[in-house]
């Protein structure tokens, strides 16, 4: 009787430790999140004079008014929701359409071709980068949409996950729906793509959130201010403006930028929690 | 709407390997077919060949005089129940129902009220607004009836549908789809490895074992007079008992010599029996336990197996061999004893080193 009730306890004890450790992780992790919110509610110049201004108020709104009213940071936000967007959407149709193929369709070479796919996982964006600058130079793609979304659609990632994905669906489902008089574009439209959702959402905001927060080929490919993306715009501006613009007005820029990627968290939760447990979403 | 169901000497090749070998078939119109035979003996892939899931590598298939084997498996007019059920997870059962009907064009109100009709023969009306995925395995089971029910086809095909199912639930739809045939007076090829299935809904097996037909014949032509000696081991549960004999055909019927000289006397008539190694068959029901040295032979009891309304008595010969026989419900036979073994010869088979069969004259 005692030896359950004193494991029972334990276990209890044990709970409550990690339980303040999962807090205080959490602190320190929203900590930065809660600083940056606080500095942007800010006047520069109390800033400027006491940086221990923060845990007090007066608090003002004046910083998002001059964001709203001046800064690039709009244009910059939606120019990587174009490109995130763009790339995330063209990269979820390739995939599919490719891992359909691949996992349905016989035709020759097929093997050999889904290994060299595969090859595309091993080859880092550094090894191809001067060559792909020259070629997008040649073609004019620097400083356009398409040019900062034409690199991501080369996504094995994307098309492996999508064939073993499909790959994993039972072919009486096809064969079901060839009795039932579907031709094969509709068997793919209406039978199995309904049934990839998960993997679509799991591949959606790995890619969103990559193109999302993408430096590297931006940073190389949109040199005019217009076209950079958030991630380029930010970096801009904290080597350019902090002194001129004020740390709270850029705090404000930051919560801004943040914005978009904490709604497609909190609508996304699940399948973004599913996606880096590598579980399946029933 | 039904369908007889001609195969013309139809053969079938995975790469190197023939599944199927010049195997013909006539199905009449009306007629509920199981193909019964052991794993990779090439049933599925003979069904799967009707249904237009597999194509025809030799001869060809027709129904109705029209053939369809060049046709696509959704213009033949067969409907197809799969072992896994094959439902459309992500729709709901009125849509699984409706989606065939959808593809040809059907008009909304027929496809409603074929629905309607299938889900009221299949006692499922409250489940049309539910998915696969919220129904029980008999549920589904019935779904993926009704779906093939709602296209009102020529056949109807099953492969292996109740065995995912529970014993009990296994027994309950068995009766329901024999009453369903009896309603829909449609052409069925039902495709099982279970010869309890086959037995009790079968208007005729086709018994199939290594790439060919070995019988065809009602469930009581199967079961007492196999052509074959695999049909006779295949089909009967405990499996028919074969012990290798030495045969005596001087007089009108054979008498057969077991290995330790026990002689039966059979009614299988002797100018038919051709000369060569020779196997007795004879089934558990047709081996009466008897007292001690009062049989044809006494075997020790090994195991015993109380099914209720009979008891199977396993016991060992002299020399090994293992004789089943049948005994009362509640018999006082225990295990460890030795009973004799009465052999009913009027009941008995005989088979030869080929597999052929000769059957007692009254078996």
């Amino acid at each position: 009787m005692s030896a359950p009730a004193t494991s029972i306890k334990g276990r209890a004890f044990g709970d409550r430790v990690l339980l303040a450790l999962v807090i205080l992780l959490s602190i320190i992790m929203i900590a930065p999140v809660l600083w940056v919110i606080g500095l942007s509610l800010k006047e520069n110049a109390e800033l400027m004079a006491n940086p221990n201004s923060v845990f007090h108020a007066p608090y003002t709104l004046k910083n998002y008014i001059n964001t709203i009213g001046t800064s690039s940071v709009f244009r910059w936000v939606l120019n990587s929701i174009v490109v995130s967007g763009g790339l995330t959407l063209a990269t979820l149709i390739l995939s599919s359409l490719a891992g359909y193929g691949f996992a349905r369709l016989n035709f020759p070479g097929r093997n050999i071709l889904f290994v060299i796919v595969l090859f595309g996982l091993a080859v880092p964006e550094q090894a191809v980068l001067v060559a792909r600058h020259q070629i997008f130079s040649m073609l004019k793609f620097h400083n356009t949409y398409h040019g900062l979304i034409l690199p991501g659609l080369s996504a094995s990632f994307g098309v492996f996950l999508m064939t073993q994905y499909f790959r994993a669906i039972p072919k009486e489902l096809d064969e079901a729906a060839m009795l039932d008089n579907a031709g094969r574009f509709k068997i793919f439209w209406k039978v199995l793509l309904p049934l990839t959702v998960p993997a679509q959402a799991t591949l959606g905001i790995f890619t969103f959130l990559g193109a999302w927060n993408d430096y590297f080929w931006p940073l190389i490919s949109a040199t005019k201010k217009d076209m950079f993306t958030l991630t380029v715009g930010m970096a801009s501006t904290q080597t350019n403006f902090a002194q001129s613009e004020g740390i709270g007005f850029l705090m404000a820029q930051a919560v801004f930028a943040g914005a978009p990627i904490l709604i497609i968290y909190l609508f996304f939760q699940k399948y973004i929690v599913t996606a880096v447990s590598g579980a399946a979403v029933r | 709407m039904t369908a007889n169901i001609e195969i013309r000497n139809v053969s079938k090749q995975f790469g190197a390997m023939t599944v199927l070998d010049d195997l013909s078939l006539s199905i009449k119109a009306r007629e509920f077919i199981v193909f019964l035979g052991p794993s990779g003996c090439g049933k599925s892939t003979l069904l799967r060949m009707i249904a237009g899931l597999e194509t025809v590598d030799g001869g060809e298939i027709a129904i109705n005089g029209e053939r369809i084997d060049h046709l696509p498996p959704g213009k033949r007019g067969i409907a197809m129940v799969f072992q896994s059920y094959a439902l459309y997870p992500h729709m709901t059962v009125r849509d699984n129902m409706a989606f065939g009907l959808d593809n040809i064009g059907v008009a909304r109100d027929v496809i409603d009220a074929r629905i309607a009709e299938a889900a009221r023969i299949l006692e499922m009306p409250h489940l049309l607004e539910r998915k696969p995925g919220q129904l029980s395995g008999g549920q589904r089971q019935r779904v993926a009836i009704g779906r093939a029910i709602v296209k009102e086809p020529k056949a109807f095909l099953f492969d292996e549908p109740l065995s995912n199912l529970d014993a009990a639930l296994r027994t309950r739809t068995r009766i329901e789809l024999a009453q369903l045939h009896q309603r829909l007076q449609s052409t069925m090829i039902f495709v099982t490895h279970d010869q309890v299935e086959a037995m009790t809904l079968a208007d005729r097996i086709v018994v199939m074992n290594n790439r060919r037909i070995e019988q065809i014949g009602s469930p009581m032509e199967i079961y007492e007079r196999p052509a074959t000696k695999f049909v006779a081991g295949f089909v009967g549960a405990p499996a028919m008992n074969f012990v290798d004999v030495a045969i005596d055909r001087s007089g009108d019927v054979i008498t057969v010599t077991f290995a330790d000289s026990t002689v039966i006397p059979t009614d299988i008539a002797s100018n038919q029996v051709v000369d060569g190694a020779h196997t007795f068959g004879v089934r558990a029901e047709d081996v009466r336990i008897a007292p001690t040295g009062q049989g044809n032979v006494d075997g020790k009891v090994d195991v015993l197996e109380r099914l209720g309304e009979r008891t199977l008595v396993y016991t060992r010969l002299s020399d090994g061999q293992i004789i089943v026989a049948s005994d009362a419900g509640n018999s006082r036979v225990a295990v460890g004893d030795t009973v004799g073994l009465a052999f009913d010869g009027r009941k008995s088979h005989l088979f030869n080193e080929t597999g052929r069969a000769w059957h007692a004259r009254r078996a």
